[in-house]
């Protein structure tokens, strides 16, 4: 069959994963009189792991005929050497445009490496080539990532980890310390003061190895007032001594077992 | 420098074990088996750290305490209380808040290497 106009373009669309239309696209224009052909590829490169497929969008255009025209179109894989490792041929039928996409699966033994998809056509009566090719990088997956991303992505991974656990321990350590620094209680009288200081160095001990149970436990104490925030005593309205008797009497229901407790050593006062 | 710490404390297996850790730590252990030993040695040996028990025959640990800070020795000498008594008693708080021992311990909450920790710590050896 004669064809008098002939023009062919096939875009071709590395997707992999990625959305189809946000993909490589490459396009291929076979002028008709000269039969050149034109390749545009976009400078985004492509990765694809060994077995996986390798999506291509095939445009064939103004075939020119009002007939069904029989293409055979080609596919390619080539190494670097240019040594085809994979080949496969089909037989499309054209009118005057078609478009269809093809998946190449990647043989599984490939190596890694840089390869070239090349995608011809022909039919009969054809006057000019036409060619289509694009590089595409094969490379090893691990645990779904390209050997390349998963490196990074490990990097990335473990400087996080990293900086999130100096972090959560500057962090935790700074908190431990607010909790467990002895509040100060100089400006209390003397003579209650140590009191004062035996009841909050109890609530805080208590406070770090029951949890806040310790703090509920000690608003409940008739004539202790506290801070529940921090566990500050900020009043005792009773017999101090009977305040601290009976908030050791509950931790120990609460812990089970007995309550030991210290004594700060004295300051003397300014 | 060698520190003398003196253990009152009536049960033997207990006193013996502390007297072997003391030792064993470059401590010199004095012994007494009740209030009224514990008070006579203190005064006359003058130890660096007393570690009392309060439930003792002959005399109680809270006795010999208040006996030891009349002394003016006796009144500045750290002692650690070690005992299974609960400071649940209203006169028994008030006790050691006017005798100021450095910590109240109660045995079964503690292991001896930890209650050495504390001597070392009181004596500021750590």
């Amino acid at each position: 069959m004669k064809l008098n106009y002939f023009f062919l373009t096939i875009l071709m669309l590395l997707c992999l994963w990625i959305p189809f239309d946000k993909a490589n696209a490459l396009e291929v224009d076979t002028v008709q009189t000269e039969a050149e052909v034109h390749t545009n590829s976009a400078s985004l490169v492509s990765k694809v792991a060994p077995g996986e497929f390798l999506p291509l969008s095939v445009k064939l255009l103004n075939f020119g005929s009002q007939n069904r025209v029989d293409v055979d179109v080609s596919y390619e894989i080539l190494n670097k050497k240019g040594e085809r490792v994979h080949f496969i041929k089909e037989t499309v039928a054209v009118e005057t445009t078609a478009s269809f996409v093809k998946t190449i699966q990647i043989p599984f033994d490939v190596s890694p490496g840089e390869y070239t998809a090349k995608t011809y056509i022909s039919y009969q009566g054809q006057l000019v080539p036409a060619v289509s090719s694009f590089p595409f990088k094969v490379e090893r997956k691990i645990a779904g990532f390209f050997q390349s991303d998963f490196i990074y992505y490990l990097g990335f991974t473990l400087f996080i980890s990293i900086l999130t656990l100096i972090f959560g321990h500057t962090l935790m350590k700074h908190y431990r310390k607010n909790r467990l620094s002895p509040i100060d209680y100089s400006d209390i009288p003397h003579d209650l003061r140590i009191f004062y200081e035996i009841l909050s160095d109890t609530i805080m001990e208590m406070r770090e190895r029951v949890g806040d149970d310790a703090i509920s436990i000690a608003t409940k104490i008739d004539g202790l007032k506290i801070d529940k925030d921090t566990g500050r005593v900020l009043e005792l309205s009773s017999s101090p001594a009977k305040i601290i008797a009976t908030l050791v009497s509950e931790y120990e229901k609460l812990l089970g077992k007995k309550v030991s407790f210290s004594l700060r050593p004295e300051k003397k006062d300014l | 420098m060698k520190y003398t710490i003196l253990i009152v404390e009536d049960e033997e297996s207990l006193r013996g074990a502390i007297v072997d850790v003391l030792r064993f730590k470059n401590f010199i252990p004095l012994e007494a088996k009740n209030g009224k030993e514990g008070v006579e040695i203190a005064l006359s040996k003058h130890p660096d750290l007393i570690l009392l028990d309060l439930v003792m025959p002959v005399m109680d640990g809270m006795t010999a305490f208040k006996k030891i800070r009349e002394d003016a020795w006796g009144a500045k000498v750290p002692v650690i209380i070690l005992t299974n008594l609960s400071a649940t008693n209203e006169q028994l708080v008030d006790d050691m808040v006017t005798h100021k021992p450095m910590h109240y311990l109660i045995k079964s909450d503690w292991k001896i290497h930890d209650v050495m920790y504390k001597i070392e710590e009181v004596l500021k050896i750590t």
